[in-house]
């Protein structure tokens, strides 16, 4: 028997799935399509919204590539790393998390069909690569056609008008500019109805918190209720009335120009030290333990009374006896302030927090111009305005539900890092497809001089590209065919010379001439000159979208061999082998909760 | 979801359980999610107008609610889809901004959701037909504006706020006795307003209800009611010009946090801490007695020593009373709370002109009353009522009333109810539509539609025929320039909602539309619903 039966030779351990070559090549490409496939449709202003609901009952509605993307809960590795991309994108830059992870999906699917013909994969990859380098190229050369430096168009205008206040003009301009920018990403979004609202709002915001790069600066407060034109911006902190003992009522709700003292102690009578025991065998002492105690809080508030301050937060909390000492005093205070609420008070106001409530100078005080006690929907809210460092920015979203208000939050997120994007790297690319279009327009133009087969391969990155505009269309219902063509060829007719006329004659004339800025229009399912429309885009978004699609893609098609080791992934194994399904879904769901955490 | 397969044949998994997961996607996805909506508030169409009917709920644990308050009833339903968990948001919006209104909402939530399904059945994109509501509800929104009214009203004239609030009123099942409980609710936020900053803390009402008596017996009182009573039954029941001091700390021997232990091993010592325990409540009782308080009101409790010895010394006491009452308690009599029997001077006590104690009917219930006091901006609205239910019924009326007296101070606009203003906001929108180019102009249209569900759902309660009077109404306001006539819920004999007094707030009117515009839209945006089928 032994003789007739070649004995097998066990390698990886029993149970290790493992698929190799073209076929799992293939397979690949197919999880990473069918995810693509999913946050297709929330791309563009006619983009829909996904409702993800969780294994224990959280619900989430968005319209955000990243947020959708991770609450999928990918377990297929090839397809994570499309997860991995829509999250880098989202910290990297914030916005056109869906924009990257449907490029990527397209690029692979251009090279299902060489990969299925047998080209190796390294070719592939190797044109890609060129081709990104070329986009790249094209993108951060600065005289690029596709581009305009903000500050460039500034100066257009200011020639025309000669202003003699250069500096605050540019500066109300830069606004203006940069709300086109953050309209175009939240136009997608749940909020696009009062995107100029909402715009506005993101750009004070901003520039509230000047250069500073914490981002926490900007602090987001919902509050069920109302409008979404209720929200409002404070320029300062904003806080919700944080749990408060009897005689808090009694105490001050508004002052001019107070004094903050920040804590982060504890003022309440309480034990000095845990564990400690007294001892005492007169029982006449018994008052004086008891007076030292009470010593001991009241030389802490004391000292607080003493510093001058009006208003007193603490990060921990603030007893009875000390609401109603500040009471009795006309001082205001807060205890159990959360600690990014506290540090946005000390950045805002100039205070430092305090450990200890000895030696309290002057320094360490805060101060603000107003702090009031505000009624918001259901809620009364602290705010403090008119902060003399004024780093701070705090949004009071209002909106009809609790997912309503969420979505908005991650909107406001998309938009404030698209302003803060733009504001440090000042060029902007028309949005609406436009861009797409023209570079797909360039590399179909590059890839005619290429010889070899590497030109294939550049024309269906090319053609890859022509995926925005086209779902674009398809999400709006619009016949997406017919309207690339049209875009095809008015970017075609743009070739070579647009630019040149751009920098000749300075005017706003030649830009809405050039076939370059034609894009998608939303309105009227034609094509319009998205630049002149204000569609804008920061340039390091698309930037950064092309070269994480071309990175995910490449490494996708770089990867010939899945081995699956049955240890930490076994149930997933026997799942895929379809069997063992009962036990396995159990740990899997075990696992699945352990996970989202992360 | 669908499966992927390999080039081997083999189903691969792409997300987490992906089989247990159910997708809806596209237009299946948008109709299911109309309708839960749909359903949802075809549940509290019944309860809209003042022939309008009350619900039932039971809670899982038994207790039993009977409301008409749509906020209300949706909490209490326990709503586990989730399109229907945001239209009970949506309500509990309604309600934390305006305080009215809630049923309104859902109602016209409920109507446009209908029309938009009506409108994508045509193929009609869900974002223009979104955008196209959008449109309508500001072109609803500037037209209310327009027709709206404003009236004067001032700390003695409160006619006009009083007429507002029995409007609210009217469709609760306290309709009987609307006038009186809107005036109470009139007064009750006047005197806790502050009229120049238009600002009004309805924290300072209190709401306290006692089971007994009728509905007629419910009063407001200038003052405080505590569910408490003397802490010795022979302490006095009536004390005038009541200086109180409000504590916060036991009638009790001081003790420190740290942990202690004292050692006794002489029978001196042991008499020596005796005498102290006992010199300390001697002490106490003392020192309210030196500033000069006639009544002290404790937060926590004092034992029968200390029981004792205040009723010998003839200071009437309260004890147990809570953190929330003891503050409005502080804040009407003008006193301090004191936290420690050291720091109590003359100063910071209380004034109130009559403490009393009231014993109620049969029952061996008493509460205290505190009357008269320094600074009347606490007052109290105290419910009487046959049974619970009714009692907790008449509270959200009365949160209800408070909420609207409270939004006409704040802006002092009316519109006509019964209907008048949605008619009227109907006509201004089907007019507008026509200037619109572009798909919208459906949507538009289907808002009019919509907006004229709400009177036609206040006709049906009230067992009107909807289209004929709805139409006769409509045909009225248009000849008549008249926008407010509404539906007769009453059978008064007149439409004229101005003859019938009957008011809503602009705001809250605003709110509704608006309000439910923003939640259909994002209803209307969702084409991708993904849920584990089962958990």
């Amino acid at each position: 028997m032994a003789s007739m039966m070649q004995p097998q030779i066990i390698l990886l351990k029993e149970g290790t799935d493992t698929s190799q070559g073209k076929p799992q090549l293939i397979s690949n490409i197919n999880a990473c399509m069918a995810v693509a496939d999913v946050v297709r449709t929330t791309l563009g202003p006619r983009g829909m919204d996904k409702l993800i609901h969780d294994d224990k009952g959280n619900t989430t509605i968005s319209n955000d590539g990243a947020t959708i993307m991770k609450l999928l809960d990918v377990v297929h590795p090839a397809a994570k790393i499309l997860v991995d991309i829509a999250k880098s994108q989202d910290s990297e830059v914030g916005d056109g998390t869906t924009t990257v992870v449907l490029l990527a999906g397209e690029f692979l699917k251009e090279a299902k069909p060489f990969i299925e013909d047998g080209v190796h994969p390294q070719n592939l990859i190797r044109s890609y690569r060129i081709a990104s380098f070329m986009v790249d190229f094209l993108n951060s050369y600065p005289c690029s056609i596709l581009h305009m430096n903000i500050y460039d168009l500034g100066a257009i205008e200011k020639i025309k008008e000669l202003a003699v206040s250069i500096e605050g003009k540019s500066s109300d301009e830069k606004r203006s500019l940069l709300a086109k920018c953050a309209a175009t990403t939240l136009s997608s979004k749940l909020i696009g109805g009062e995107k100029e609202f909402f715009a506005s709002m993101v750009v004070d915001a901003v520039f509230a918190i000047g250069n500073d790069d914490r981002l926490n600066m900007i602090g987001i407060k919902k509050v069920p209720g109302g409008t979404m034109r209720d929200s409002f911006l404070v320029n300062g902190v904003a806080f919700k009335k944080t749990f408060s003992y009897a005689g808090f009522e009694q105490q001050p709700k508004k002052f001019l120009n107070p004094k903050i003292l920040l804590l982060n102690i504890e003022l309440e009578l309480k034990s000095e030290k845990e564990n400690a025991e007294i001892r005492l065998s007169d029982p006449l002492q018994y008052q004086s333990i008891v007076d030292a105690e009470w010593n001991i809080i009241y030389d802490k508030l004391d000292k607080c009374v003493q510093s001058g301050a009006k208003i007193v937060l603490s990060r921990l909390a603030i007893g009875d006896l000390a609401t109603q000492y500040f009471a009795d005093r006309d001082i205001f205070c807060a205890g159990r302030v959360a600690e990014d609420d506290l540090h946005r008070v000390a950045a805002a106001t100039g205070g430092t927090v305090q450990t200890s409530v000895n030696n309290v100078i002057d320094e360490i005080l805060g101060s603000c111009e107003v702090f009031e006690e505000k009624q918001v929907g259901g809620e009364r809210f602290n705010i403090f305005s008119g902060c003399p460092s004024g780093q701070t920015a705090t949004i009071v979203l209002r909106g009809g539900a609790d997912q309503f208000i969420e979505e908005a939050e991650r909107s406001l997120h998309d938009a404030i890092m698209i302003v803060r994007r733009a504001m440090k790297n000042s060029t902007v690319v028309a949005g609406g497809g436009a861009i797409d279009m023209e570079l797909s327009r360039y590399l179909w133009q590059h890839a005619r001089n290429i010889a070899g087969k590497s030109q294939l391969f550049i024309n269906s990155y090319a053609k890859a590209l022509e995926v925005i505009p086209r779902q674009l269309c398809d999400n709006a219902g619009f016949d997406a065919t017919d309207v690339l063509n049209k875009l095809r060829q008015k970017h075609a007719l743009a070739a070579g010379w647009s630019f040149a006329i751009y920098f000749k004659n300075k005017n706003k004339k030649s830009f809405s001439s050039e076939g370059a800025l034609y894009g998608v229009d939303i309105n009227t399912g034609g094509i319009s000159d998205s630049f002149a429309n204000f569609v804008w885009e920061p340039a390091v978004v698309k930037i950064n979208a092309i070269n994480a699609a071309t990175e995910a893609a490449c490494l996708i098609l770089s990867v010939d061999e899945t081995v699956k080791n049955p240890k930490s992934e076994s149930a997933q194994g026997e799942a895929a082998g379809g069997m063992g399904r009962g036990r396995g879904g159990g740990m899997r769901g075990g696992r699945g909760r352990g996970m989202r955490r992360r | 979801m669908a499966l992927a397969f390999d080039e081997y044949g083999r189903p691969f998994i792409i997300l987490r359980e992906q089989e247990s997961k159910s997708r809806l996607r596209g237009l299946d996805a948008q109709k299911s999610n109309i309708a839960a909506g749909v359903a949802v508030s075809r549940i509290l169409r019944t309860s809209l107008g003042p022939k309008g009917m009350d619900k039932m709920l039971q809670s899982p644990d038994g207790d039993i609610t009977i409301t008409n308050d749509g906020a209300t009833i949706l909490e209490q339903m326990d709503v586990d889809n989730q399109i229907g968990k945001l239209m009970v948001e949506l309500s509990r919006s309604q309600d934390y901004e305006i305080g009215d209104g809630t049923t309104g909402v859902v109602v016209m939530a409920g109507a446009l959701l209908e029309q938009a399904e009506r409108l994508l059945e045509r193929g009609i994109h869900p974002i223009r037909v979104a955008e196209g509501f959008e449109i309508s509800s500001r072109i609803a929104v500037d037209h209310l504006e327009q027709i709206s009214h404003k009236f004067d009203f001032s700390a003695t004239n409160i006619e006009p706020l009083v007429q507002t609030c029995m409007t609210t009123l009217s469709s609760k099942i306290v309709n009987r006795c609307k006038r009186s409980l809107a005036e109470i609710a009139v007064k009750g936020v006047m005197a806790v307003a502050d009229l120049e900053r238009k600002d009004v803390n309805l924290d300072l009402i209190k709401v306290e209800g006692k089971v007994g008596g009728k509905l007629e017996d419910t009063e407001l009182i200038y003052g405080i009611i505590v569910d408490k009573d003397m802490s010795h039954p022979q302490m006095p029941k009536q004390i005038e010009d009541a200086k109180i001091a409000i504590l916060t700390c036991p009638f009790e021997p001081p003790k420190p946090k740290t942990k202690h232990k004292v050692d006794i091993d002489t029978v001196e010592k042991f008499q020596t801490l005796r005498e102290q325990e006992r010199k300390y409540f001697d002490d106490m009782v003392q020192r309210c007695k030196d500033v000069g308080a006639t009544l002290v009101i404790c937060q926590w409790g004092f034992d029968d020593e200390a029981n004792h010895l205040l009723m010998h010394r003839n200071l009437p006491a309260v004890r147990w009373v809570g953190g929330v009452e003891l503050e409005l308690i502080a804040i009407a009599t003008g006193g301090r709370i004191v936290p420690r029997f050291q720091e109590l001077t003359p100063e910071k006590l209380g004034k109130a002109g009559l403490v009393r104690e009231k014993a109620f009917g049969t029952t061996k219930d008493r509460m205290l009353y505190i009357e008269h006091c320094a600074n009347s901006r606490a007052v109290t609205v105290f419910i009487r009522g046959g049974n619970k239910m009714m009692i907790e019924e008449t509270k959200r009326s009365i949160h209800d009333a408070l909420c609207v007296a409270r939004n006409l101070i704040r802006n002092n606009s009316i519109v006509y109810g019964g209907g008048a203003a949605e008619i009227s906001c109907s006509i201004a929108v089907e007019a507008a539509a026509d200037k619109y180019p572009g798909v919208e102009q459906y949507a538009i249209r289907a808002f009019a539609d919509a907006l004229d569900s709400v009177p036609m759902a206040l006709a049906e309660n009230s067992g009107l025929q909807p289209i004929e009077t709805l139409s006769a109404v409509k045909a009225q306001q248009i000849k008549e320039k008249n926008p407010c006539c509404g539906i007769d819920c009453n059978d008064a004999g007149t439409n004229d909602m101005r003859e019938q007094n009957v008011f809503e707030t602009l705001i809250g009117k605003q709110q509704q539309i608006l309000l439910a515009t923003q939640v259909v839209k994002m209803i209307l945006k969702i084409d991708d619903v993904i849920s584990p089928s089962e958990y």
